[in-house]
């Protein structure tokens, strides 16, 4: 549905977006993940057509969307990162005169627009001034008008930037459900945004994509060792040195009333540990798996390069990560 | 076509929902209503000899005639780009099936109409006369000609400020600065006294053009320098926009 080949964008000597290439299936969500300023609104905006890209190809639905642009776009639903509405319109209006750009007739658009404003919880505010209403409402508003034209493709920049956390569930909401009906792009900085909502996520940092796949299989390659916490009560001072001596650890740090246990690679100890707590008479109040969240993919992935003067002692991931 | 109308309407209404059109429009009849008050009561001395055509002195003969244009023009269309790229809508507009021309069209069409709507009640000035004395109709319809003409070169020439810059002010600075040399250039064509030159700025001299237009002479060259000028700039409007020279 979604092709990027090569895609640059250059601001003078500052490369924002460099040669990414990447499709987005019919039907899939995928996620575009990176920190601010990482190139994803740049590369959204080129995916939408807004910005020509210094070199590369799109193409949205089969159409190149440089060369046959007007085909294309009314394939396509953008909510931009800023939702911008005319103030003056109201949103009942506001949405017929998008009707009309798209190009639908009369007809279909007396059926859509109830069914979008229905769609965005907006039903309440149709009559409204867009300038009175608030940010969340207006939010809405930017989203009825990606979907109203009924598109095969949604692009999304951060759709739940600015909003209070009810309303980032309802527009979760909304998103999961049309994500089941159409292809759609999505981009955010929040990472249980992609892990709810995402099939695959593309994280993006300065401006190149540095990994790729579904959530679970990013997190299965880039989880690292395991780690465990133990808490242990009853424990004497050296309990630490017998924990380090169990087989498959590697070592040991005391963090306040616990301890953190780094184990080799595909060991699991959490076993032994435990015959060990048993055999010195200790209480085991806590023996639990540190998992590696999509957050800490994330962290790692895009801090490798200041890592160095970033990294603490006991935090040698920014080397391992490499590969 | 439906966007291009789309987006006519949708301008036309945010002129009329604002306080704007109707500051030019009572702007514009107020120095309208004083230059007719003015013309009439010249033309009414016994010593003034009177004239066949006095519409003639109210289509651009008084200075007041093209001050107001050169104010309104830029303020008609300052808005149109540049407060789409300020607020950020440029974003859902250019993203929708509409091309650049199609949005410099539609935008363009919307002022021109407001342009023209601005001066409907000058009309009344001509029915005043018919109903005092007899009215030549012909060169009445030639100055009209000749407004809508310089409008739609003014207003062409503002579309292409407001596609440079974000900023409301800065494009109807940019639009007066290019207005006023386009207006007066023609004017120091009896300042040359090169033959070529001259002729070539006695056809930009958009005083003398309403001057015929007004005694109702009708020169295809004016009409085509009409319908050619704003092409020209409606064409780098587009052109403005579609290189997209902004983050």
């Amino acid at each position: 549905m979604i092709e990027a080949q090569n895609l640059s964008r250059r601001y003078g000597d500052f490369t924002a977006v460099d040669r990414i290439s990447f499709s987005v299936n019919d039907g899939e969500i995928v996620g575009f993940l990176g920190p601010n300023g990482a190139g994803k609104t740049t590369a959204i905006r080129m995916v939408t057509g807004f910005l020509p890209p210094t070199s590369g190809r799109v193409r949205v639905a089969g159409r190149n969307l440089f060369e046959d642009p007007v085909a294309a776009r009314r394939e396509l639903g953008y909510l931009p990162e800023h939702v911008a509405l005319y103030p003056e319109m109201r949103v009942n209006e506001y949405l017929a005169y998008r009707a009309r750009l798209e190009g639908m007739s009369a007809s279909v658009a007396r059926e859509a627009i109830p069914e979008t404003l229905a769609d965005c919880l907006l039903e309440s505010v149709r009559e409204q001034i867009i300038g009175t209403l608030s940010k969340g409402y207006r939010q809405r508003v930017g989203l009825a008008t990606a979907i109203l034209h009924r598109p095969k493709v949604l692009v999304f920049d951060e759709p739940t930037v600015g909003l209070d956390p009810k309303q980032i569930i309802a527009i979760r909401e909304l998103i999961r459900k049309l994500g089941r009906q159409r292809t759609l792009l999505l981009s955010t900085h929040i990472l249980p945004e992609v892990e709810l909502l995402c099939d695959r996520v593309m994280i993006i940092d300065k401006g190149r994509i540095i990994a790729e796949g579904t959530p679970q299989s990013l997190q299965e390659r880039w989880k690292g060792d395991a780690e465990l916490r133990v808490e242990l009560k009853g424990a004497s001072p050296e309990a630490g040195e017998a924990l380090a001596s169990v087989p498959g650890v590697v070592r040991v740090d005391a963090e306040g009333p616990a301890f953190r246990v780094r184990c080799a690679p595909g060991a699991d100890p959490r076993e032994e540990i435990f015959r060990l707590a048993v055999a010195r008479d200790w209480v085991v109040l806590e023996l639990a798996e540190r998992r590696t969240s999509l957050e800490d993919v994330f962290v790692r992935l895009t801090t490798r390069d200041s890592g160095k003067e970033a990294s603490s002692p006991g935090d040698e991931s920014a080397e391992e990560v490499q590969g | 076509m439906s966007a291009i109308w789309a987006t006519l309407t949708r301008e036309l209404r945010a002129y009329f929902l604002s306080p704007l059109a109707y500051t030019v429009s009572a702007l514009l009849l107020l120095v309208n209503g004083f230059v007719f008050w003015i013309i009439v009561a010249f033309l009414n001395d016994p010593r003034s000899g009177g004239s066949a055509t006095p519409l003639d002195l109210f289509f651009g003969q008084t200075l007041f005639f093209w001050l107001v244009l050169l104010f309104i023009t830029p303020i008609i269309t300052m808005r149109l780009i540049s407060e789409e790229r300020r607020s950020g809508t440029i974003e859902t507009l250019l993203t929708a099936p509409i091309t650049e021309g199609q949005v410099v069209v539609a935008k363009f069409l919307a002022a021109f109409a407001l342009y023209a709507f601005l001066w409907v009640p000058t009309l009344a000035y001509a029915g005043i006369l018919a109903y005092y004395s007899d009215v030549d109709w012909g060169p009445v319809a030639a100055g009209y000609l000749g407004i809508l003409g310089i409008g739609a070169l003014f207003l062409s020439v503002g579309m292409l400020a407001t596609a440079l810059t974000r900023s409301q002010l800065i494009a109807a600075l940019l639009t007066f600065a290019m207005l006023v040399p386009l207006f007066s250039f023609g004017l120091l064509e009896m300042l040359i006294n090169d033959e070529t030159l001259r002729q070539v700025l006695g056809y930009l001299n958009l005083w003398q053009h309403m001057d015929e237009l007004g005694k109702g002479v009708v020169d295809t060259r004016r009409l085509v320098y009409y319908l050619t000028g704003p092409a020209l700039f409606l064409f780098l409007a587009t052109r403005a926009l579609a290189v997209r020279r902004w983050r």
